[in-house]
């Protein structure tokens, strides 16, 4: 985790920069690096931070502490950090209605995979996703990697609308859009949880999180669509004990 | 409850404050104020906390109403005839309202966003640490949304504080052919020396495309570079090259995370004159280094501070003429920064 740089982003914030790819263990240590800046009393002057796949935006008050100050504060407690990060692992099960209703890129993605429709979705379930960071949309989660195999390109022209709950897959990349967007994945079914509620507007899940998600029936969808409208469906969270692969 | 009542939203009128940075992590959009130079003068002139919550408007300014007592002042973008029950009234001055009085602020004649501050600030409920409207996420403001006739805006009670009326700021941004002040951004390496000098060199137009999120710009296109870069942090004012070779400015309500490269960053110091550019505005750059821009910044900041104590200090002083006079000289400080 030395393969670093500090990047001077504007008068008062710093990026700290890794290696330009796709990492579970760099992103972990970024997470609980960024957790920890977020509720630090150790450094005065941290306003708040933003971690992306291989960097994290430390925003700063420049009343309070100067850049090079801050730089030197940071590298302390980055080696603080790197002895104590442990490997508790939070995962969410979500469940996925694979209907071609809802999935309409689903026979594509199999084509694509030369595999049956039920074969991949057998593929999308089998493994549980990390989730590198949030943003783009409220309640957006970026999540990899799925098997190369069915690791589809974005459509080249996107769809102007998506429901919210869709699934789908751009690239090596997982996830389900929170809110009505225009969007370019391939869509493989719908979840038929709220993933964003102004009223409520925290996300369920966090970035270090993993998903899992389980195939149910038109029929399920239905009813966890009902009960979870009501705050009547507990989402499922299971905790695992491993090392980030 | 007291209140102030819209008549008229104007075009496209929200509520907003410093914004909700801390909850960027969670992917909400930071928001706030996009000329937070304006919206600080608003409240630091009414001795307000500096995260009070204004109405902020663009296009055309709305019409409220009165139902309480209270200290009003607007600033950021000019107004062609604002008026206070038929009386004009001026830009950067505390005017005392009363119950009845009806305020009419009309359309924007220069600039973009305008700000309505009030004594206390807008009292609407925070969401997420914030008062600040995002459209997207539905959040802060009322309803997470835009400004309607009727609505209803909830105030502090307030205590008539004679030493505000009329207190005045003669506050003047630099002229719009200045050029906009940059730093180099993360990936600004990353362009051929030919993609920098272009981008530094040639007048670029602000498009029609421009909201709280973003303005686009257009000029000749620049080559980008052709790694493929991961998603990382935004700051407000990164300019990102799109695929088409054209820059994004990206404003208060951007995306907390974007995969384009960004070549450069709007120096602070300058946020203020580059979000009042209307469409079709031509804009040109110039290229500071970091210690230069940090150092505009830091003078700014420190003259708002002072700007600040000195009203503080003035708070319960006899009314009107020696702070008037004093404000001026203070102002002057502002304007060395500009």
């Amino acid at each position: 985790m030395t393969d670093y740089h500090f990047f001077q982003l504007s008068e008062s914030s710093l990026m700290l920069i890794y290696p330009n790819k796709i990492d579970v263990r760099e992103n972990t240590f970024i997470q609980q690096l960024a957790q920890t800046l977020q509720h630090t009393t150790e450094i005065s002057g941290i306003t708040s931070v933003i971690p992306g796949y291989a960097t994290l935006t430390i925003n700063f008050d420049l009343l309070q502490i100067d850049q090079a100050t801050l730089q030197t504060q940071l590298t302390k407690q980055m080696n603080l950090l790197e002895t104590t990060v442990t490997a508790t692992q939070r995962i969410i099960d979500i469940p996925v209605c694979y209907d071609e209703a809802f999935g309409p890129d689903l026979q594509a993605v199999a084509d694509f995979g030369h595999l049956t429709i039920a074969d991949l979705i057998h593929l999308h379930t089998q493994q549980t996703y990390f989730i590198f960071m949030l943003g783009f949309l409220p309640g957006f989660a970026y999540m990899g990697s799925v098997p190369d195999q069915i690791a589809m390109p974005r459509l080249a022209t996107p769809r102007k609308a998506l429901a919210a709950g869709s699934v789908g897959i751009a690239g090596k990349q997982t996830g389900f859009y929170p809110v009505v967007s225009p969007g370019g994945w391939r869509l493989l079914g719908r979840t038929p949880l709220k993933l964003y509620d102004p009223q409520n507007p925290r996300p369920r899940y966090h970035a270090g999180d993993y998903i899992h998600f389980y195939s149910i029936d038109r029929h399920d969808f239905d009813e966890i669509y009902q009960a979870d409208r009501a705050d009547a469906f507990k989402l499922q969270i299971h905790q695992r004990i491993g090392d980030h692969s | 409850m007291n209140t102030i009542e819209i008549l008229h939203p104007g075009l496209f009128t929200t509520i907003q404050d410093i914004g909700r940075p801390t909850h960027q992590i969670e992917g909400f959009s930071e928001s706030g104020a996009m000329d937070q130079l304006a919206y600080q003068i608003g409240n630091l002139l009414l001795n307000n906390p500096n995260d009070a919550a204004a109405l902020e408007y663009t296009g055309i300014a709305p019409d409220l109403l009165f139902h309480t007592e209270t200290f009003i002042a607007i600033t950021g973008a000019k107004l062609s005839q604002p008026s206070l029950n038929q009386q004009p009234i001026q830009q950067n001055t505390v005017y005392a309202v009363h119950q009845g009085d009806q305020l009419n602020l009309g359309p924007i004649t220069a600039g973009r966003f305008g700000y309505l501050t009030i004594a206390g600030g807008i009292q609407t409920p925070k969401v997420l640490d914030s008062r600040a409207t995002t459209l997207k996420a539905q959040i802060g403001g009322l309803a997470g949304r835009t400004l309607r006739a009727h609505d209803q805006l909830p105030i502090l009670p307030v205590q008539t504080l004679t030493s505000l009326e009329y207190r005045h700021l003669a506050w003047h941004a630099l002229p719009a052919t200045q050029p906009i002040r940059l730093l180099p951004g993360p990936q600004w390496s990353q362009f051929t020396k030919q993609a920098q000098t272009q981008f530094l060199n040639q007048t670029y137009t602000i498009t029609n495309q421009t909201d709280r999120m973003g303005y686009h710009l257009t000029g000749k296109p620049i080559a980008t570079p052709t790694t493929n870069l991961l998603s990382q942090g935004t700051a407000f004012g990164n300019i990102q090259i799109t695929r088409n070779g054209d820059p994004v400015v990206l404003l208060a309500d951007r995306q907390t995370t974007g995969g384009y490269p960004v070549i450069a960053t709007i120096a602070a110091v300058d946020r203020h004159r580059f979000v009042q550019n209307a469409p079709q505005a031509k804009i040109h750059f110039q290229l500071l280094t970091v210690t230069q821009a940090t150092a505009l910044w830091r003078t700014q900041q420190q003259n708002l501070q002072a700007l600040t104590q000195s009203f503080h200090a003035m708070k319960y002083q006899p009314p009107i003429s020696p702070q008037r006079i004093a404000a001026q000289k203070i102002t002057s400080m502002i304007q060395v920064t500009d």
